[in-house]
């Protein structure tokens, strides 16, 4: 298994103008994807997803780190046997996936 | 920043001003920060009839800053004369602060004042006071408080920043505060919200001044995550329905009366991408499920396709996240809707009521219309007659007036 760090990215737009008001049908696939998450609380309200270790980053993949502080908005951390299986749980988080954003997902190496 | 003739921007500007000052200066000084900047805006005013500086909000800075000084030395002066002991001067420096360091002073102000030493009350009336700018009158009228007992919560709150003033360079590293700045935003919301306040304008305007501040929250690493989208999206989803709860007229609307196109499609989009947002972690808090209830309502293009089981399912869960009774009443509600009448009822068997429920018109109200829905011609008389006389006002007591029409009365 290899962990992976999952950021959350704002994605350029160009232009506040291209911010489309959102449809009826997208807003009810974002109602579905939260009832969807909040179904993992229903019955154990704690202790859900792995925290993130006390493990510190000492190196990640090369990638245009973007002025993390400003631009990322969430992470989680996953671990997956591949990239393409973190991939596929980062992309089934509504809270990572979101219009307007798009997730980085970077391989950490522990010592 | 254009001042004169808008009101908000007059309050904000008094906001900002006792922040920034409270932050060069500290907190300790916050009564004589309040009243420099109020004086400060009285002389421009006067002033500025003919022709506003070219930057307003600096000038005031000026004006208040050197105001707060003057105060401090008399005082220090008079204090060596009885004393004899020499007065600490605090440094502050002259230039005002940049426009980007203004969202932190706020910030950092509001973290003061989400003391915990506190009563949350206290915290809110302290908030609207410093830092959204209502006068101690305008703070009693939107809290319903006297007005001699906001004085005395804000005289405590002074007191209490004068004798444990937080160092302000930490506030914004004190994570540890955020759950009391996050329940006193929320507070703030739902004063306006569900306020008894007769004047609409009145109500949206607290709900605009805790949105304003939560995003701020939001925008800012040390209010970001979950919890505060959580609370961002149910403000929003919430307030994008605010204009359709009333008639026009000052009356209130009951939800299947209300004209679903008055409610504000921006404010409900925003509203779903701090949910989405807020869908992230390992905590699932009560924001989280009142922004979901919010969300159910505020996404139904009709009553008739309200997510009744979603809505039940979310009081559920927060009835055993925040235990209230209140919550319990609410699952009635939906429960009823969903399975009839009788089986919101059975959801309020066996639940005694803390007194402060059972002698509220709302307690009365809902079972009264469950036992009329129920057909219970007798208890729903009796209880009806009972929420009426303890409905607080008359927008309330016509509207429970219209619902819970005599049982003799067709339904609805």
């Amino acid at each position: 298994m290899a962990t992976f760090l999952c950021l959350q990215r704002s994605l350029p737009t160009g232009d506040d103008a291209s911010a489309e008001p959102m449809s009826p049908a997208q807003m009810q696939e974002m109602y579905a994807a939260f009832g969807a998450w909040q179904q993992r609380f229903a019955d154990q309200l704690v202790d859900l997803g792995g925290k993130v270790g006390d493990g510190t980053v000492v190196a990640t993949t090369d990638g245009p780190f973007v002025e993390v502080k400003e631009l990322v908005g969430g992470y989680m951390v996953v671990e997956a046997d591949t990239l393409e299986g973190a991939i596929e749980v980062a992309s089934a988080c509504p809270g990572l996936v979101r219009p307007g954003s798009g997730v980085e997902i970077l391989a950490i190496h522990r010592p | 920043m254009n001042l004169p003739g808008d009101p908000a921007a007059w309050r904000h500007t008094y906001g900002h001003l006792v922040a920034s000052l409270v932050r060069r200066m500290g907190a300790d000084h916050l009564a004589d920060i309040e009243d420099a900047v109020q004086s400060a805006l009285l002389v421009a005013l006067e002033r500025w009839r003919d022709a506003p500086p070219d930057d307003p909000v600096a000038w005031l800075y000026r004006v208040a800053h050197r105001k707060v000084l003057e105060g401090l030395r008399t005082r220090a002066r008079r204090g060596r004369i009885l004393e004899r002991r020499p007065g600490p001067e605090p440094a502050a420096p002259e230039n005002p602060p940049l426009a980007e360091e203004l969202g932190d002073d706020l910030l950092r102000m509001l973290f003061v004042g989400c003391d915990p030493d506190l009563p949350p009350a206290t915290q809110v009336v302290l908030v609207c006071k410093t830092l959204c700018g209502f006068s101690t009158a305008e703070v009693a009228a939107r809290l319903h408080l006297s007005t001699a007992n906001v004085h005395k919560r804000l005289q405590r709150a002074r007191a209490r920043l004068r004798e444990a003033p937080l160092h302000l360079d930490h506030v914004v590293g004190a994570r540890d505060r955020l759950p009391a700045v996050q329940q006193v935003l929320y507070l703030l919301f739902t004063e306006g919200y569900l306020s008894l306040h007769a004047s609409e304008a009145i109500r949206q305007e607290l709900c605009d001044e805790a949105l304003r501040l939560t995003r701020l929250l939001g925008a800012h690493k040390v209010g970001r995550g979950p919890e505060t989208e959580a609370l961002l999206a149910l403000m929003c989803l919430h307030r994008a329905r605010l204009a359709g709860r009333t008639d026009g007229f000052g009356g209130l609307l009951l939800l299947e009366e209300q004209d679903r196109s008055r409610w504000d499609p921006a404010l409900l989009g925003e509203g779903m991408v701090h949910l989405a947002a807020s869908a992230s972690g390992e905590r699932f808090g009560r924001y989280h499920a009142e922004a979901r209830i919010a969300a159910a309502h505020g996404l139904s293009p009709s009553f008739d396709a309200t997510p009744w089981q979603d809505i039940a399912d979310t009081y559920a869960l927060l009835e055993r996240l925040a235990p209230s009774p209140l919550h319990t009443l609410n699952r009635a509600l939906a429960v009823a809707e969903l399975n009839g009448a009788e089986a919101g009822l059975a959801v309020l068997e066996g639940l005694a009521p803390p007194s402060w429920l059972s002698g509220s018109y709302a307690w009365c109200a809902v079972r009264a219309d469950l036992h009329r829905r129920a057909h219970h011609p007798e208890e729903a008389d009796r209880l009806r007659a009972l929420a009426l006389d303890l409905a607080p006002t008359d927008a309330v007591r016509t509207l429970l007036a219209r619902r819970l029409s005599p049982v003799s009365a067709p339904l609805g």
